[in-house]
């Protein structure tokens, strides 16, 4: 598995291309078979090694197809919505029954531009070059969502030891407005590996929501990089809940290329068991005038290891920039580890960008009130990392949709807490 | 900060070379270099063997790269390894036999090297080029049992100390420039405090770079016995001058059992002119090693020179309950370039550590703060503050921030804050409409930023440090 190459007549089993396109895959990857999957001598994977940890859990990777069968879903009743069923990446089916069908457009993502731009990632690399799957999502201009868009996100019994390269698209036309709750739901019972690309596409004035949860423990490692273009005046907010899967990098990169935009990112989650989680952020504020705010909280327990690489860009011209970033993780277990990289790189005189970052038990006095009210040890350390995620749920707007949240967050704590 | 002292100083203060006949090492690097820096300061074999050793791992290793500032290409080959001033060849037995050239040198520096100058409380190992010319207060320090010299003169009487802590913090196979240094190495300072002594004075050196062509390797070494106290200082001007001149010292310090070292650090070598030409490279290695319980380190820097400095004065907390401590301001200007920062490796349990530092950027300059705080897993009870601040001066120049911390236990808390602004236009109207002008307002203010860090300065270095902060951030504003 350490040598893990991929031959050239992978492409053609994926499909027929034209000659550009096949040009840019084999391309990408060579670059992906000259690098092979990252360790910690990459700047970027210095946290997470991923060539030990795929070579640890699989002895093989399968690039074949996945027969995706239609299957049930236990669909969510708390509150109303539309939906898009997503089956191992590819998109299987869709239901917008609260909305106008003419101002959305959604089908199967087929890639048709292609940059020379040399990825360095060997992840993008490998989705580049392989990348079979996905959704492009578009909503027209002057629209606004009357219900949220919920994307299942279903991961099927028999995926074993198969890497899925999905790429999808969403993009949001001027003055509208979208809200996605993205929702995985895993019935897969063996190791796979899931790497998405995604492109977010915010016109002038575009509100884009998301949010995503998943809903059970999985056995997948998942590697997303999404890439967030925002213009003029529009709006990205980002929470995250990404327990529970064995190796997950999220690497998020937002250009805020309009003046007056404004990204939000948040995320909470607790690891258990050798979770290994990261989260990576780039904000690059190109624009004067733009606003970025993150907050990352981890609950770390047993042997798991979180991650937080964050990054803030400032170019010179982005004067008034509000840059904040804020990572907190508590540390439950002296296996555990937490291993941060606040960075700020700035280049423009008139801003205020600022960053923080801790790491640390639970404060013993604060437990000591807790039990001095009656509460038992377990009860209270519950209680405390309880209070110390729902900051973050907290600032979710509706309030059906928080009290989903709630719910599946503490369903993942309590299920953690019985082993 | 008086008006005059800025305008007075609005170019390079210390720019002037002293023209002595240099003996210099054959030009480049070979193995004939280094025999030959050995032999003329008299090494034992043991000591060449050592520099040997470090020049065949220098063979096979690689300058790093992963700076922010990168340079252009050094010819090694290019370059004198060894130079000293010619008088210095029949070593002076007092101050008068001391080339009158240099005395002068040192007076135009303000080094007080005069026995008049004893009142001052400093005795100096001064470090002209490569070879130490003089000692002062030796006989004081004698006296405690303190040891305090030139590096090569420890080699040859103290060999077992020297053999038993040289290359213990830095091994010579660490990176490119401390393996170079470990190879060329000329001169540098050696201190040695006894158990339970505290040294009765401030430590100091100067080091100035003087020959042309000259890149100077210094070497020092602090121990700091069980029970001991010792403050050091250390101060560097250099010269103006056109071409680039490397600079890539190695300091070593150990503190045993509740020892404690303060080393402070004014750095103002030439930092290039206006046009970004000239200027000193400054690739340092400075590390520390709390090896006994209860001991402590504390850097203190005043970054102000060098047209590229790389710089991360680090710690190592082997012993229990020791404390590492860094504080430092790096003010860049014009085209400057500086990546400092600290590692502050937790290993013993009971271990803390706190990082203050400033970085003020103006001009085209840029200035990164990169530091590691690692609390390892049996590291238990450990905490870590760190605080990093930013100031801006214009739109060209940039600051960057790169914190790599990681904790690997649950009882240890680590805190890290940093913020970037530039100076807050109301402060300076405050300023401006009780009569100061824009530059001393902006002087008053960034005076006001650094005060955590001059504090921590002994008086002597404050005052230096103070006039240097004004100076080097002349011509920013307005």
């Amino acid at each position: 598995m350490l040598n893990f190459k991929i031959n050239s007549n992978e492409i053609d089993n994926i499909g027929n291309f034209n000659a550009k396109e096949k040009e840019f895959r084999l391309k990408n990857l060579d670059s992906f078979n000259k690098n092979g999957f990252p360790n910690k001598k990459s700047e970027d994977w210095k946290f997470s090694d991923l060539r030990e940890i795929v070579s640890k859990n699989f002895k093989k990777l399968d690039l074949k197809l996945v027969k995706t069968k239609v299957q049930k879903i236990n669909f969510i009743k708390e509150f109303d919505h539309n939906y898009i069923i997503v089956t191992n990446g590819e998109l299987t089916s869709s239901n917008f029954k609260f909305e106008e069908k003419n101002k959305i457009k959604v089908q199967s993502y087929s890639n048709n531009s292609f940059t020379n731009k040399q990825e360095e990632n060997p992840l993008i690399n490998l989705n580049h070059a392989l990348s079979d799957k996905g959704y492009f999502l578009e909503i027209k201009e002057n629209y606004k969502f009357k219900k949220v868009l919920v994307i299942y996100n279903l991961y099927t019994s028999n995926l074993n030891e198969n890497i899925l390269n999905c790429k999808n698209k969403i993009k949001i036309g001027k003055n509208s407005e979208l809200h996605i709750l993205e929702y995985a739901i895993n019935h897969s019972k063996k190791n796979f590996f899931n790497n998405i690309y995604e492109n977010v596409i915010l016109e002038e004035s575009a509100i884009y929501k998301n949010i995503s949860i998943y809903n059970e423990k999985s056995f997948g490692y998942f590697h997303k990089y999404s890439s967030n273009k925002l213009d003029k005046k529009s709006s990205s907010t980002f929470f995250i809940f990404p327990s529970g899967l064995k190796f997950n990098k999220l690497d998020l990169e937002f250009d805020l290329n309009g003046e007056n935009s404004e990204c939000n990112l948040q995320a909470a989650s607790y690891l258990n068991y050798d979770d290994h989680q990261e989260i990576k952020t780039r904000i690059n504020h190109f624009a004067p005038n733009c606003k970025s705010f993150q907050k990352v909280k981890n609950v770390l327990n047993s042997e798991s290891k979180g991650v937080y690489q964050g990054k803030i860009f400032v170019k010179d011209n982005a004067q008034k920039t509000d840059a904040y970033q804020l990572s907190k993780a508590i540390l439950l277990n002296d296996s555990s580890e937490f291993n941060s990289k606040p960075e700020l790189e700035i280049y423009a005189d008139d801003v205020k960008c600022s960053h923080g970052s801790s790491s640390g038990n639970i404060e013993e006095d604060s437990i000591f009130y807790l039990m001095s009210r009656g509460l038992s040890r377990q009860e209270s350390i519950k209680l405390l990392i309880n209070g110390f995620l729902s900051e973050i749920t907290d600032e979710i707007k509706s309030n059906s949709i928080k009290n989903f949240i709630v719910n599946k967050l503490e369903d993942q704590l309590h299920e953690h807490k019985k082993h | 900060m008086k008006n005059e002292n800025i305008n007075h100083n609005q170019e390079y203060k210390y720019g002037f070379t002293t023209d002595i006949e240099n003996i210099k090492a054959p030009k480049g690097l070979s193995e004939k270099t280094i025999k030959f820096i050995s032999k003329i300061k008299k090494e034992p074999k043991w000591m060449l063997d050592w520099r040997l050793k470090a020049f065949n791992r220098l063979k096979v290793s690689k300058e790093p790269d992963w700076q922010k500032p990168k340079f252009p290409k050094i010819n090694y080959q290019d370059l004198y390894y060894y130079s000293a001033p010619k008088s210095m060849k029949d070593k002076p037995k007092s101050l008068d036999e001391v080339d009158p050239k240099l005395i002068e040198t040192y007076n135009k520096l303000g080094i007080p090297l005069n026995e008049q100058k004893k009142l001052s409380g400093v005795a100096v190992d001064a470090v002209f080029d490569s070879v130490s010319v003089a000692t002062t207060f030796k006989g004081e320090l004698t006296k405690k049992g303190i040891i305090f010299c030139p590096i090569s003169e420890a080699i040859q009487k103290h060999p077992d100390l020297v053999k038993k802590y040289l290359g213990s913090v830095i091994p010579i196979s660490d990176h490119y420039f401390a393996t170079l240094n470990s190879a060329v190495f000329t001169d540098g300072s050696f201190v040695y405090i006894p158990p339970n002594t505290r040294c009765p004075m401030e430590l100091s050196t100067y080091f100035r770079i003087n020959a042309s062509e000259t890149g100077q390797f210094e070497r020092t070494l602090i121990i700091a016995d069980k029970g001991s106290y010792v403050s050091y200082l250390e101060g560097c001007t250099a010269p103006m001058r056109d071409e680039n001149q490397l600079h890539a010292a190695n300091v070593e310090l150990i503190a045993l059992d509740d020892a404690e070292i303060k080393y402070s650090t004014v750095q103002n070598w030439y930092p290039g002119d206006k046009d970004g030409v000239g200027g000193i490279y400054n690739f340092v290695t400075k590390r520390g090693a709390c090896r006994g319980k209860n001991s402590k380190i504390s850097w203190t820097q005043v970054e102000t020179g060098s047209a590229i400095t790389w710089k991360y004065p680090s710690c190592i907390l082997q012993g229990d309950n020791s404390v590492g401590e860094f504080y430092s301001i790096a003010i860049t200007n014009n085209h400057q370039k500086a990546d400092t920062g600290t590692k502050m490796i937790h290993l013993g349990k009971n271990t803390k550590s706190k990082i203050i530092s400033k970085g003020i950027s103006a001009g085209k300059a840029d200035n990164t703060y990169r530091g590691l705080v690692d609390i390892g897993r049996k590291a238990l009870n450990s905490r870590n503050y760190t605080q990093c601040d930013s100031l801006l001066m214009g739109n060209k120049c940039g600051a960057h921030t790169v914190p790599y911390i990681k904790n690997k236990n649950s009882s240890s808390t680590i805190e890290h804050e940093a913020t970037t602004s530039k100076i807050n236009e109301e402060q300076l109207f405050y300023c401006n409409q009780r009569g100061l002008n824009q530059e001393e307002a902006v002087s008053l203010i960034v005076n006001g930023f650094c005060k955590d860090v001059l504090q921590q300065l002994p008086m002597e270095f404050a005052v230096e440090a103070q006039k240097l902060v004004g100076i080097s951030l002349e011509g920013s504003v307005g």
